[in-house]
């Protein structure tokens, strides 16, 4: 009985209890371990190892112009590296801060470079580009997306951004490489971060020699039509307008500099690379190298309009012939003609044979030499002794007395000025007048003038005309045959 | 089985003592506590103050036997990287022996979707914001000298280069993006090229990606979190309230920028690092 009673009196005594917690806990919780992310083995994304310049670095001089006149988003010190490149190189780099003066400037360079500009370029002043890169000039366009102009709200929203590309692409336009408005980035692979993307497809180029992998920190893509793109991303680069490949296609990939169908226009939509500690990454020394190279590597074109700009880069040597004597008064004339030499960054040297000259400039009288003939002969000059006239093809029979003669060539291995003149004193008048940048004195057809030295002792009132034109006549107002060029600043 | 037989008798006798026993009973099973569910609610950034208050209710939601399960209500854009990680690790602890279920009534961006990935359960408002995964943050400038300000390093005024500021942001994102692996496992459907662009979605389209498990509503995130501890029945309980807290000035004012008008822009105040999502304000110019 009283177990009974016992046990009844457990069953409803735990039954409301049972009851209770059935109600609420049809089951319970299992305590487990939560995994959270590795903190402790996290590590800071490593640049990749910096590969060295290259040490075989060539002398070839030249002026590089920065454009400085169209609101220009750089510091200086941004572009040191590239700026160091080509003082290592003998190169000068001079501002434009006045587009007026730009056309002046584009005649001794050797190139110029643009970076972000914010301001138009008028018609004529791509005009001047293009008749500087027609001239074998070669130019460097860098974009950069961190260089967008941010306009800001009145509680300083940014609402909208205008890319520097705007401004560039009618600069490119008939060079047919076109920069976006966006910027490329790589989640799965880049340089610690999304937008540092890294670049190990390169067109076949000099600018591409010796690059395995390349870095951009934040660039804009572009396209050429007929140009060579000579960085690409991979199948896993996209741009920030569409986040794709280029027409969603993996097996296309977005280009990020481009060397124009000429060979002489480069654009690069990044220059962040060239500001350390960016420029020492991956290849971005080699290729800063190489865009140096290319910077100062142009074959350029002159006519005797151009000068005294008819020599950039490689040094000039002056060639005295045999008929002439390097007297102290001589050798002066040419000290002053050397300084005149300045703007181009030109070394100029006196030497006694022309062998190895790139760049020549020929100092003889109409007398005979035979190591004056190479030169000369070339444009059909006919001298005698015996005569008091040398005959110029243009100008027909041409007094000796008073008179100078220019002539110039251009060659894919140097440019040669010719400059001759009746006696030594003319010659150093010559060679006087010519160091002031004056060919107002003198008229020019093709790559031919002929100056008045009349302030030689061998002076003579006949001013040089062209053949067919009355003896006396004004030289700015004769019309020689062919096509006439006027002279620098007349 | 006869030894158990009992009589009509018996039976009337022992009523007597059955009953008061089965009250004693009654009484006595209403010492077991009515299961609750522990409700945090986070509608601001996340910074020291905030940070603060979360770890306090976590804290009280691991440390009472009482709640059985909590229910996070989350509308914020995120905040600061140190606290939304120290939130996140407190809720990890709390993951440990009690169920977190995340209810997303209107944003939960950057910092804040971090910590919903540490949760067991997502639920979403189907027009809440979701993801917004990564990190931003501020380079100190270049380091420099000045004529009266003497330091003793080149980065004790900035704190490091800006080149490993960056890679340190890097490296918080990849914390990030293992948090949200982990936390969604298998049930995430989209690989870190999309996870990392840091767009935010709408939470119909996040659940496509597996970014939340479930569109409803807050009551059908009290039965998740009801249904994850194993309960039938169960109150709700505001561990804001019932931690302690009183009520927290408005030091949002201090985490964000504020125009001299006194309207708050979504900008924090200070230079850092953060998991946060700013979005656009409407363009008040046009």
């Amino acid at each position: 009985m009283n177990r009974k009673v016992i046990s009844i009196a457990l069953v409803v005594f735990v039954l409301p209890l049972l009851l209770r917690l059935i109600w609420f806990f049809p089951g319970f919780y299992s305590p487990h371990t939560v995994a959270t992310p590795d903190y402790a083995n996290l590590k800071l994304p490593e640049a990749p190892v910096s590969t060295p310049q290259t040490d075989q670095i060539k002398q070839v001089g030249g002026v590089v112009i920065i454009d400085n006149a169209h609101s220009n988003q750089f510091q200086p010190g941004e572009i040191q590296t590239l700026v160091d490149a080509l003082g290592q190189r003998g190169a000068r780099v001079e501002l434009n801060t006045d587009t007026s003066k730009l056309e002046s400037q584009l005649k001794y360079a050797s190139a110029y470079l643009i970076f972000s500009p914010y301001n138009k370029y008028t018609p004529g002043e791509i005009q001047i580009i293009q008749n500087f890169i027609g001239r074998g000039g070669r130019m460097a366009v860098f974009t950069d997306p961190t260089r967008g102009l941010v306009i800001y709200d009145s509680v300083g929203t940014p609402i909208n951004n205008i890319p520097d590309t705007t401004e560039v692409n009618p600069v490119l336009e008939p060079f047919g490489i076109t920069f976006h408005g966006d910027y490329l980035y790589n989640l799965a692979e880049n340089e610690g971060n999304f937008r540092n993307v890294y670049f190990e497809s390169f067109g076949k180029s000099d600018l591409t020699w010796g690059l395995k992998k390349v870095v951009l920190y934040g660039t804009h893509s572009l396209e050429t039509d007929s140009g060579l793109t000579l960085l690409t991303g991979n199948d896993k680069t996209f741009s920030s307008q569409t986040d794709a490949t280029p027409n969603n296609d993996s097996r296309q990939g977005w280009g990020a500099a481009a060397l124009d169908k000429t060979g002489n226009v480069l654009a690069v939509g990044n220059f962040t690379f060239l500001t350390p500690p960016y420029n020492t990454v991956g290849d971005n020394a080699v290729f800063i190298s190489n865009i140096a190279d290319f910077l100062l590597g142009g074959t350029l074109k002159y006519s005797l309009a151009d000068f005294p700009y008819l020599f950039t880069g490689t040094p000039v040597d002056i060639l005295p012939t045999s008929n002439v004597q390097m007297t102290a008064n001589l050798i002066g004339a040419v000290s002053k003609f050397q300084s005149s030499y300045d703007a181009t960054n030109t070394e100029i040297k006196i030497v006694q044979d022309s062998a190895s000259a790139r760049n020549l400039i020929v100092l003889g009288t109409f007398s005979q030499a035979d190591d004056l003939t190479k030169f000369v002969k070339p444009f059909n000059v006919t001298m005698d002794d015996a005569n008091d006239y040398v005959e110029l093809p243009g100008f027909g029979q041409l007094g000796k007395t008073g008179n100078a003669v220019l002539l110039f060539s251009s060659g894919d291995n140097g440019n040669t000025l010719v400059l001759l003149a009746d006696t030594e004193d003319d010659l150093i008048t010559f060679i006087s007048n010519l160091s002031s940048d004056d060919l107002s004195s003198c008229v020019l057809q093709n790559d031919v003038g002929v100056c008045s030295v009349g302030a030689g002792k061998s002076f003579s009132t006949n001013t040089p005309t062209p053949e067919g034109t009355p003896s006396g006549a004004k030289p700015a107002e004769a019309t020689p045959t062919g096509t006439p060029t006027t002279t620098p600043g007349s | 089985m006869s030894r158990f037989k009992i009589t009509g008798e018996e039976f009337r006798r022992s009523l007597w003592w059955a009953i008061p026993v089965l009250i004693v009973g009654l009484l006595v099973s209403l010492v077991i506590p009515r299961p609750e569910i522990g409700v945090i609610q986070l509608s601001d950034a996340i910074y020291s103050t905030t940070a603060a208050d979360l770890i306090t209710q976590i804290t009280y939601a691991r440390q009472d036997p009482n709640i059985h399960a909590v229910v996070l209500i989350l509308d914020s854009p995120g905040g600061t990287v140190v606290d939304t990680e120290a939130v996140y690790m407190e809720l990890a602890r709390l993951r440990e022996t009690k169920p977190v279920v995340t209810w997303v009534s209107g944003l939960a961006a950057s910092g804040a979707y971090y910590l919903s990935s540490g949760t067991d359960y997502i639920v979403a408002v189907p027009s809440s914001e979701v993801g917004n995964v990564g990190v931003i943050g501020y380079l100190p400038p270049t380091p420099m000298i000045f004529d009266d300000t003497i330091s003793t390093g080149p980065y004790k005024l900035w704190g490091s280069p800006r080149d490993t500021t960056m890679r340190e942001i890097e490296m918080i994102k990849q914390g990030f993006f293992q948090a949200v692996t982990l936390g969604r496992g298998s049930r995430l459907k989209i690989g870190p090229d999309v996870l990392l662009r840091g767009q935010i979605w709408p939470a119909s389209e996040a659940y496509h990606y597996g970014l939340v498990d479930q569109l409803g509503s807050e009551s059908e995130a009290y039965d998740q979190a009801a249904n994850l501890a194993h309960l039938w029945h169960y109150t709700i309980t505001d561990l804001y309230t019932a931690s302690g807290l009183g009520k927290s000035a408005d030091a949002a004012a201090g985490f964000f920028q504020q125009t001299k008008d006194g309207a708050t822009l979504p900008y924090p105040s200070e230079a850092g690092i953060y998991m946060l999502y700013i979005p656009a304000l409407p363009n008040l110019e046009k």
